[in-house]
């Protein structure tokens, strides 16, 4: 199995903010995390991607376990994230965010600036390289001087998603990555996710778009108060009376 | 004419400017000691130059990185006794000391980085003031290393293959030399994969980390950095000056730094360099007011911190991108651009 989460429970306080959640993703697939505000979708992501030590339960990536590793080492397994809230680098350019992701896969640090700049400049050249080419495919290179600020919401999030793309995952986590984003912007969002799919690279999806999500999904898990109650093809979780009544039926049928 | 060619008619004639410019810069600089109408504004210099290597550490940790170090004052003196005993206990010269002052700093500065690890920001700032506290009263305190209060004293100055540089208008030289290495040295480690690492922790430490940022390792990397900084400027200084003693370095010393550094520009290398040259010229010409200079440094941080964060370098930024400028020099609009918070890494 690609990545397995094994009953994983995870409490803040009294809260259980997940509760004994299994999970399997396969490799290749567009896994779709959906549940009401709440639900725990978040917090999944930042269990697994080492932000939060879980109370219990185990999480295995290739086979290997990666339960409770710092999240630099989680991202150099071969995950990525992106935030429900926007985490650009404000002060960087687009290009110099698209670059800190490429750092993990340098070989110069400080004592190479020192004694072989030469290599350095090679490798940075190749990076600027490389990022300006993830732009290009997202289609803002033209940003790429341009501060991370003051770009438009839907830049924004294209930004997030090349910054993560940049550290070569093997497995992007995405949060929300529709929110704020308009009917065109979202459409285009699909084609996205799908030729990033296609490219090789596994990909977790929490989203309330559900015309995304049964869009481009292949499986789907749902949430409920820290809780999966649901999982499956598209058509079986979305026919599921108790998805329906926990989320779907609330969200939208008035 | 097509577009391509004025660009590079334009690109061309700028990099003259810059060319001549920085010639004439390097003629002055190299002059100074010659004309300079006595050796004391030599001195004032000296020290300039001593503070401009403390603060570039100074920026390169809390500028960049976003790492609060509070304790320049005492890393400076680490370096400062380092040097100075090597120098009267085992007359161990400047060119030796000033690598042993370097990593005895940088050591010392890696543990007071610890902190970094559970505490940010204002809180960070607070505890590495009180590390450096624990540094002085050390210095006062271990009497037989240090001599306590009283210091130490008949520091030799260095020579040079047999040639004494034992005057202000000859040590101006090596102090020069430091800053102009110390100044390339942080720019070129802040250009690459090294600088970004620091902003990105500074913009945002939590996606920095899952960028694969090992946001401990640069966190102490920063203060280290900064410590070797405070460290190299502890031995020339202990160098010039011939004696120290602990009060030099007390958290007034920090204070001092800080202004300068804010002063002159938070995240600007250059800025630092016109932060410390401005402040210790400033202070001396103000010796009169005396007991006021820490309202002084007070009412300058409140001011910057309120109104300028960029410092004085923003305020540079700010005047070209004005119409004024524009007037003046007719320049590009858009190379004038502000940016709130850029930090320049030419
Ligand atoms: N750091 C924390 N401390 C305390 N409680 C937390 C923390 N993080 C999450 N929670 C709680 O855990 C529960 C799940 O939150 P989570 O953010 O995972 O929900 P979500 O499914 O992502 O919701 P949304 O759709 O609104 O983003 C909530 O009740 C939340 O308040
Ligand atoms: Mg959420």
């Amino acid at each position: 199995m690609f990545l397995e989460i094994e009953s994983l429970t995870m409490q803040f306080g009294g809260i259980y903010a997940l509760k004994e959640v299994s999970l399997a993703v396969e490799q290749g697939e567009i896994h779709g995390l959906i549940g009401p505000n709440g639900s725990g979708k978040t917090t999944t992501f930042n269990v697994v991607s080492g932000y939060y030590k879980p109370t219990s339960g185990s999480i295995r990536f290739e086979g290997a376990g990666i339960t409770g590793l710092p999240a630099h080492k989680i991202t150099a397994a071969g995950f990525a994230r992106t935030f429900q809230n926007l985490r650009l680098f404000s002060s960087m350019t687009v290009l110099d965010n698209v670059l800190v992701g490429m750092g993990h896969h340098a070989k110069t640090g400080l004592w190479r600036e020192i004694l072989n700049p030469a290599a350095v400049r090679r490798e940075e050249s190749r990076f600027v390289g490389d990022a300006i080419h993830l732009l290009e495919l997202f289609g803002i290179a033209g940003l790429a001087d341009h501060p991370a600020t003051g770009l438009s919401y839907g830049e924004q999030r294209r930004v997030e998603i090349a910054r993560a793309l940049a550290t070569k995952p093997k497995i992007l986590l995405l949060d929300e990555p529709a929110a704020g984003l308009n009917e065109v912007e979202s459409d285009e969002l699909r084609g996205t996710l799908k030729s990033i799919r296609d490219s090789g690279v596994t990909i977790l999806l929490i989203e309330h778009d559900m015309k995304l999500v049964m869009g481009v999904c292949d499986v789907i898990t749902v949430l409920d108060y820290g809780r999966k109650i649901a999982e499956g093809p598209c058509e079986s979780v979305s026919g599921d009376p108790v998805v329906i009544e926990a989320y779907l039926g609330k969200e939208d049928e008035p | 004419m097509d577009d391509r060619t004025v660009t590079d008619q334009a690109t061309r004639k700028r990099f003259g400017a810059k060319t001549a410019l920085l010639g004439a810069a390097g003629c002055v600089l190299l002059l100074f000691p010659l004309v300079a109408p006595n050796a004391y504004q030599v001195h004032i210099i000296n020290t300039a130059g001593i503070y401009i290597l403390i603060s570039l550490g100074l920026n390169i940790a809390m500028g960049f990185a976003g790492q609060y170090n509070l304790a320049m004052g005492p890393l400076w003196g680490v370096g400062a006794y380092t040097a100075a005993l090597l120098n009267t206990r085992l007359g161990i010269p400047l060119w030796l000391n000033l690598p042993a002052s370097m990593v005895a700093a940088g050591l010392v500065g890696g543990i007071v980085g610890l902190p970094s690890m559970k505490v940010r920001s204002h809180y960070l700032a607070i505890v590495t003031i009180g590390l450096g506290e624990v540094i002085n009263i050390v210095l006062v305190n271990a009497q037989g290393l240090t001599g306590g209060p009283d210091g130490i004293s008949r520091i030799r100055m260095p020579t040079l293959f047999g040639f004494p540089l034992d005057s202000d208008k000859r040590y101006y030289y090596v102090i020069l030399l430091a800053v102009v290495v110390g100044f390339l040295f942080a720019r070129r480690i802040l250009r690459h994969r090294v600088g970004r690492s620091f902003r990105a922790i500074r913009d945002d430490y939590q996606a920095a980390k899952a960028m694969g940022v090992n946001t401990a390792y640069y966190q102490i990397l920063a203060f280290v950095v900064s410590a070797v900084y405070a460290g190299a400027a502890g031995a020339l200084y202990a160098h010039l000056d011939t004696y120290i003693s602990p009060d030099i370095f007390d958290f007034n010393s920090s204070l001092f730094i800080l202004t300068m550094t804010l002063v002159g520009g938070m995240g600007s290398l250059v800025g630092s360099i016109v932060g410390a040259l401005a402040l210790p010229i400033l202070q001396e010409y103000l010796r009169v007011i005396k007991n006021w200079q820490l309202v002084g440094y007070g009412v300058a941080i409140m001011v910057v911190v309120l109104f300028v964060p960029g410092g004085t370098m923003e305020l540079v930024r700010r005047f070209r991108s004005s119409r004024l400028a524009g007037r003046l020099w007719a320049r590009n609009p858009a190379s004038g651009k502000v940016r709130v918070g850029e930090t320049d890494v030419p």
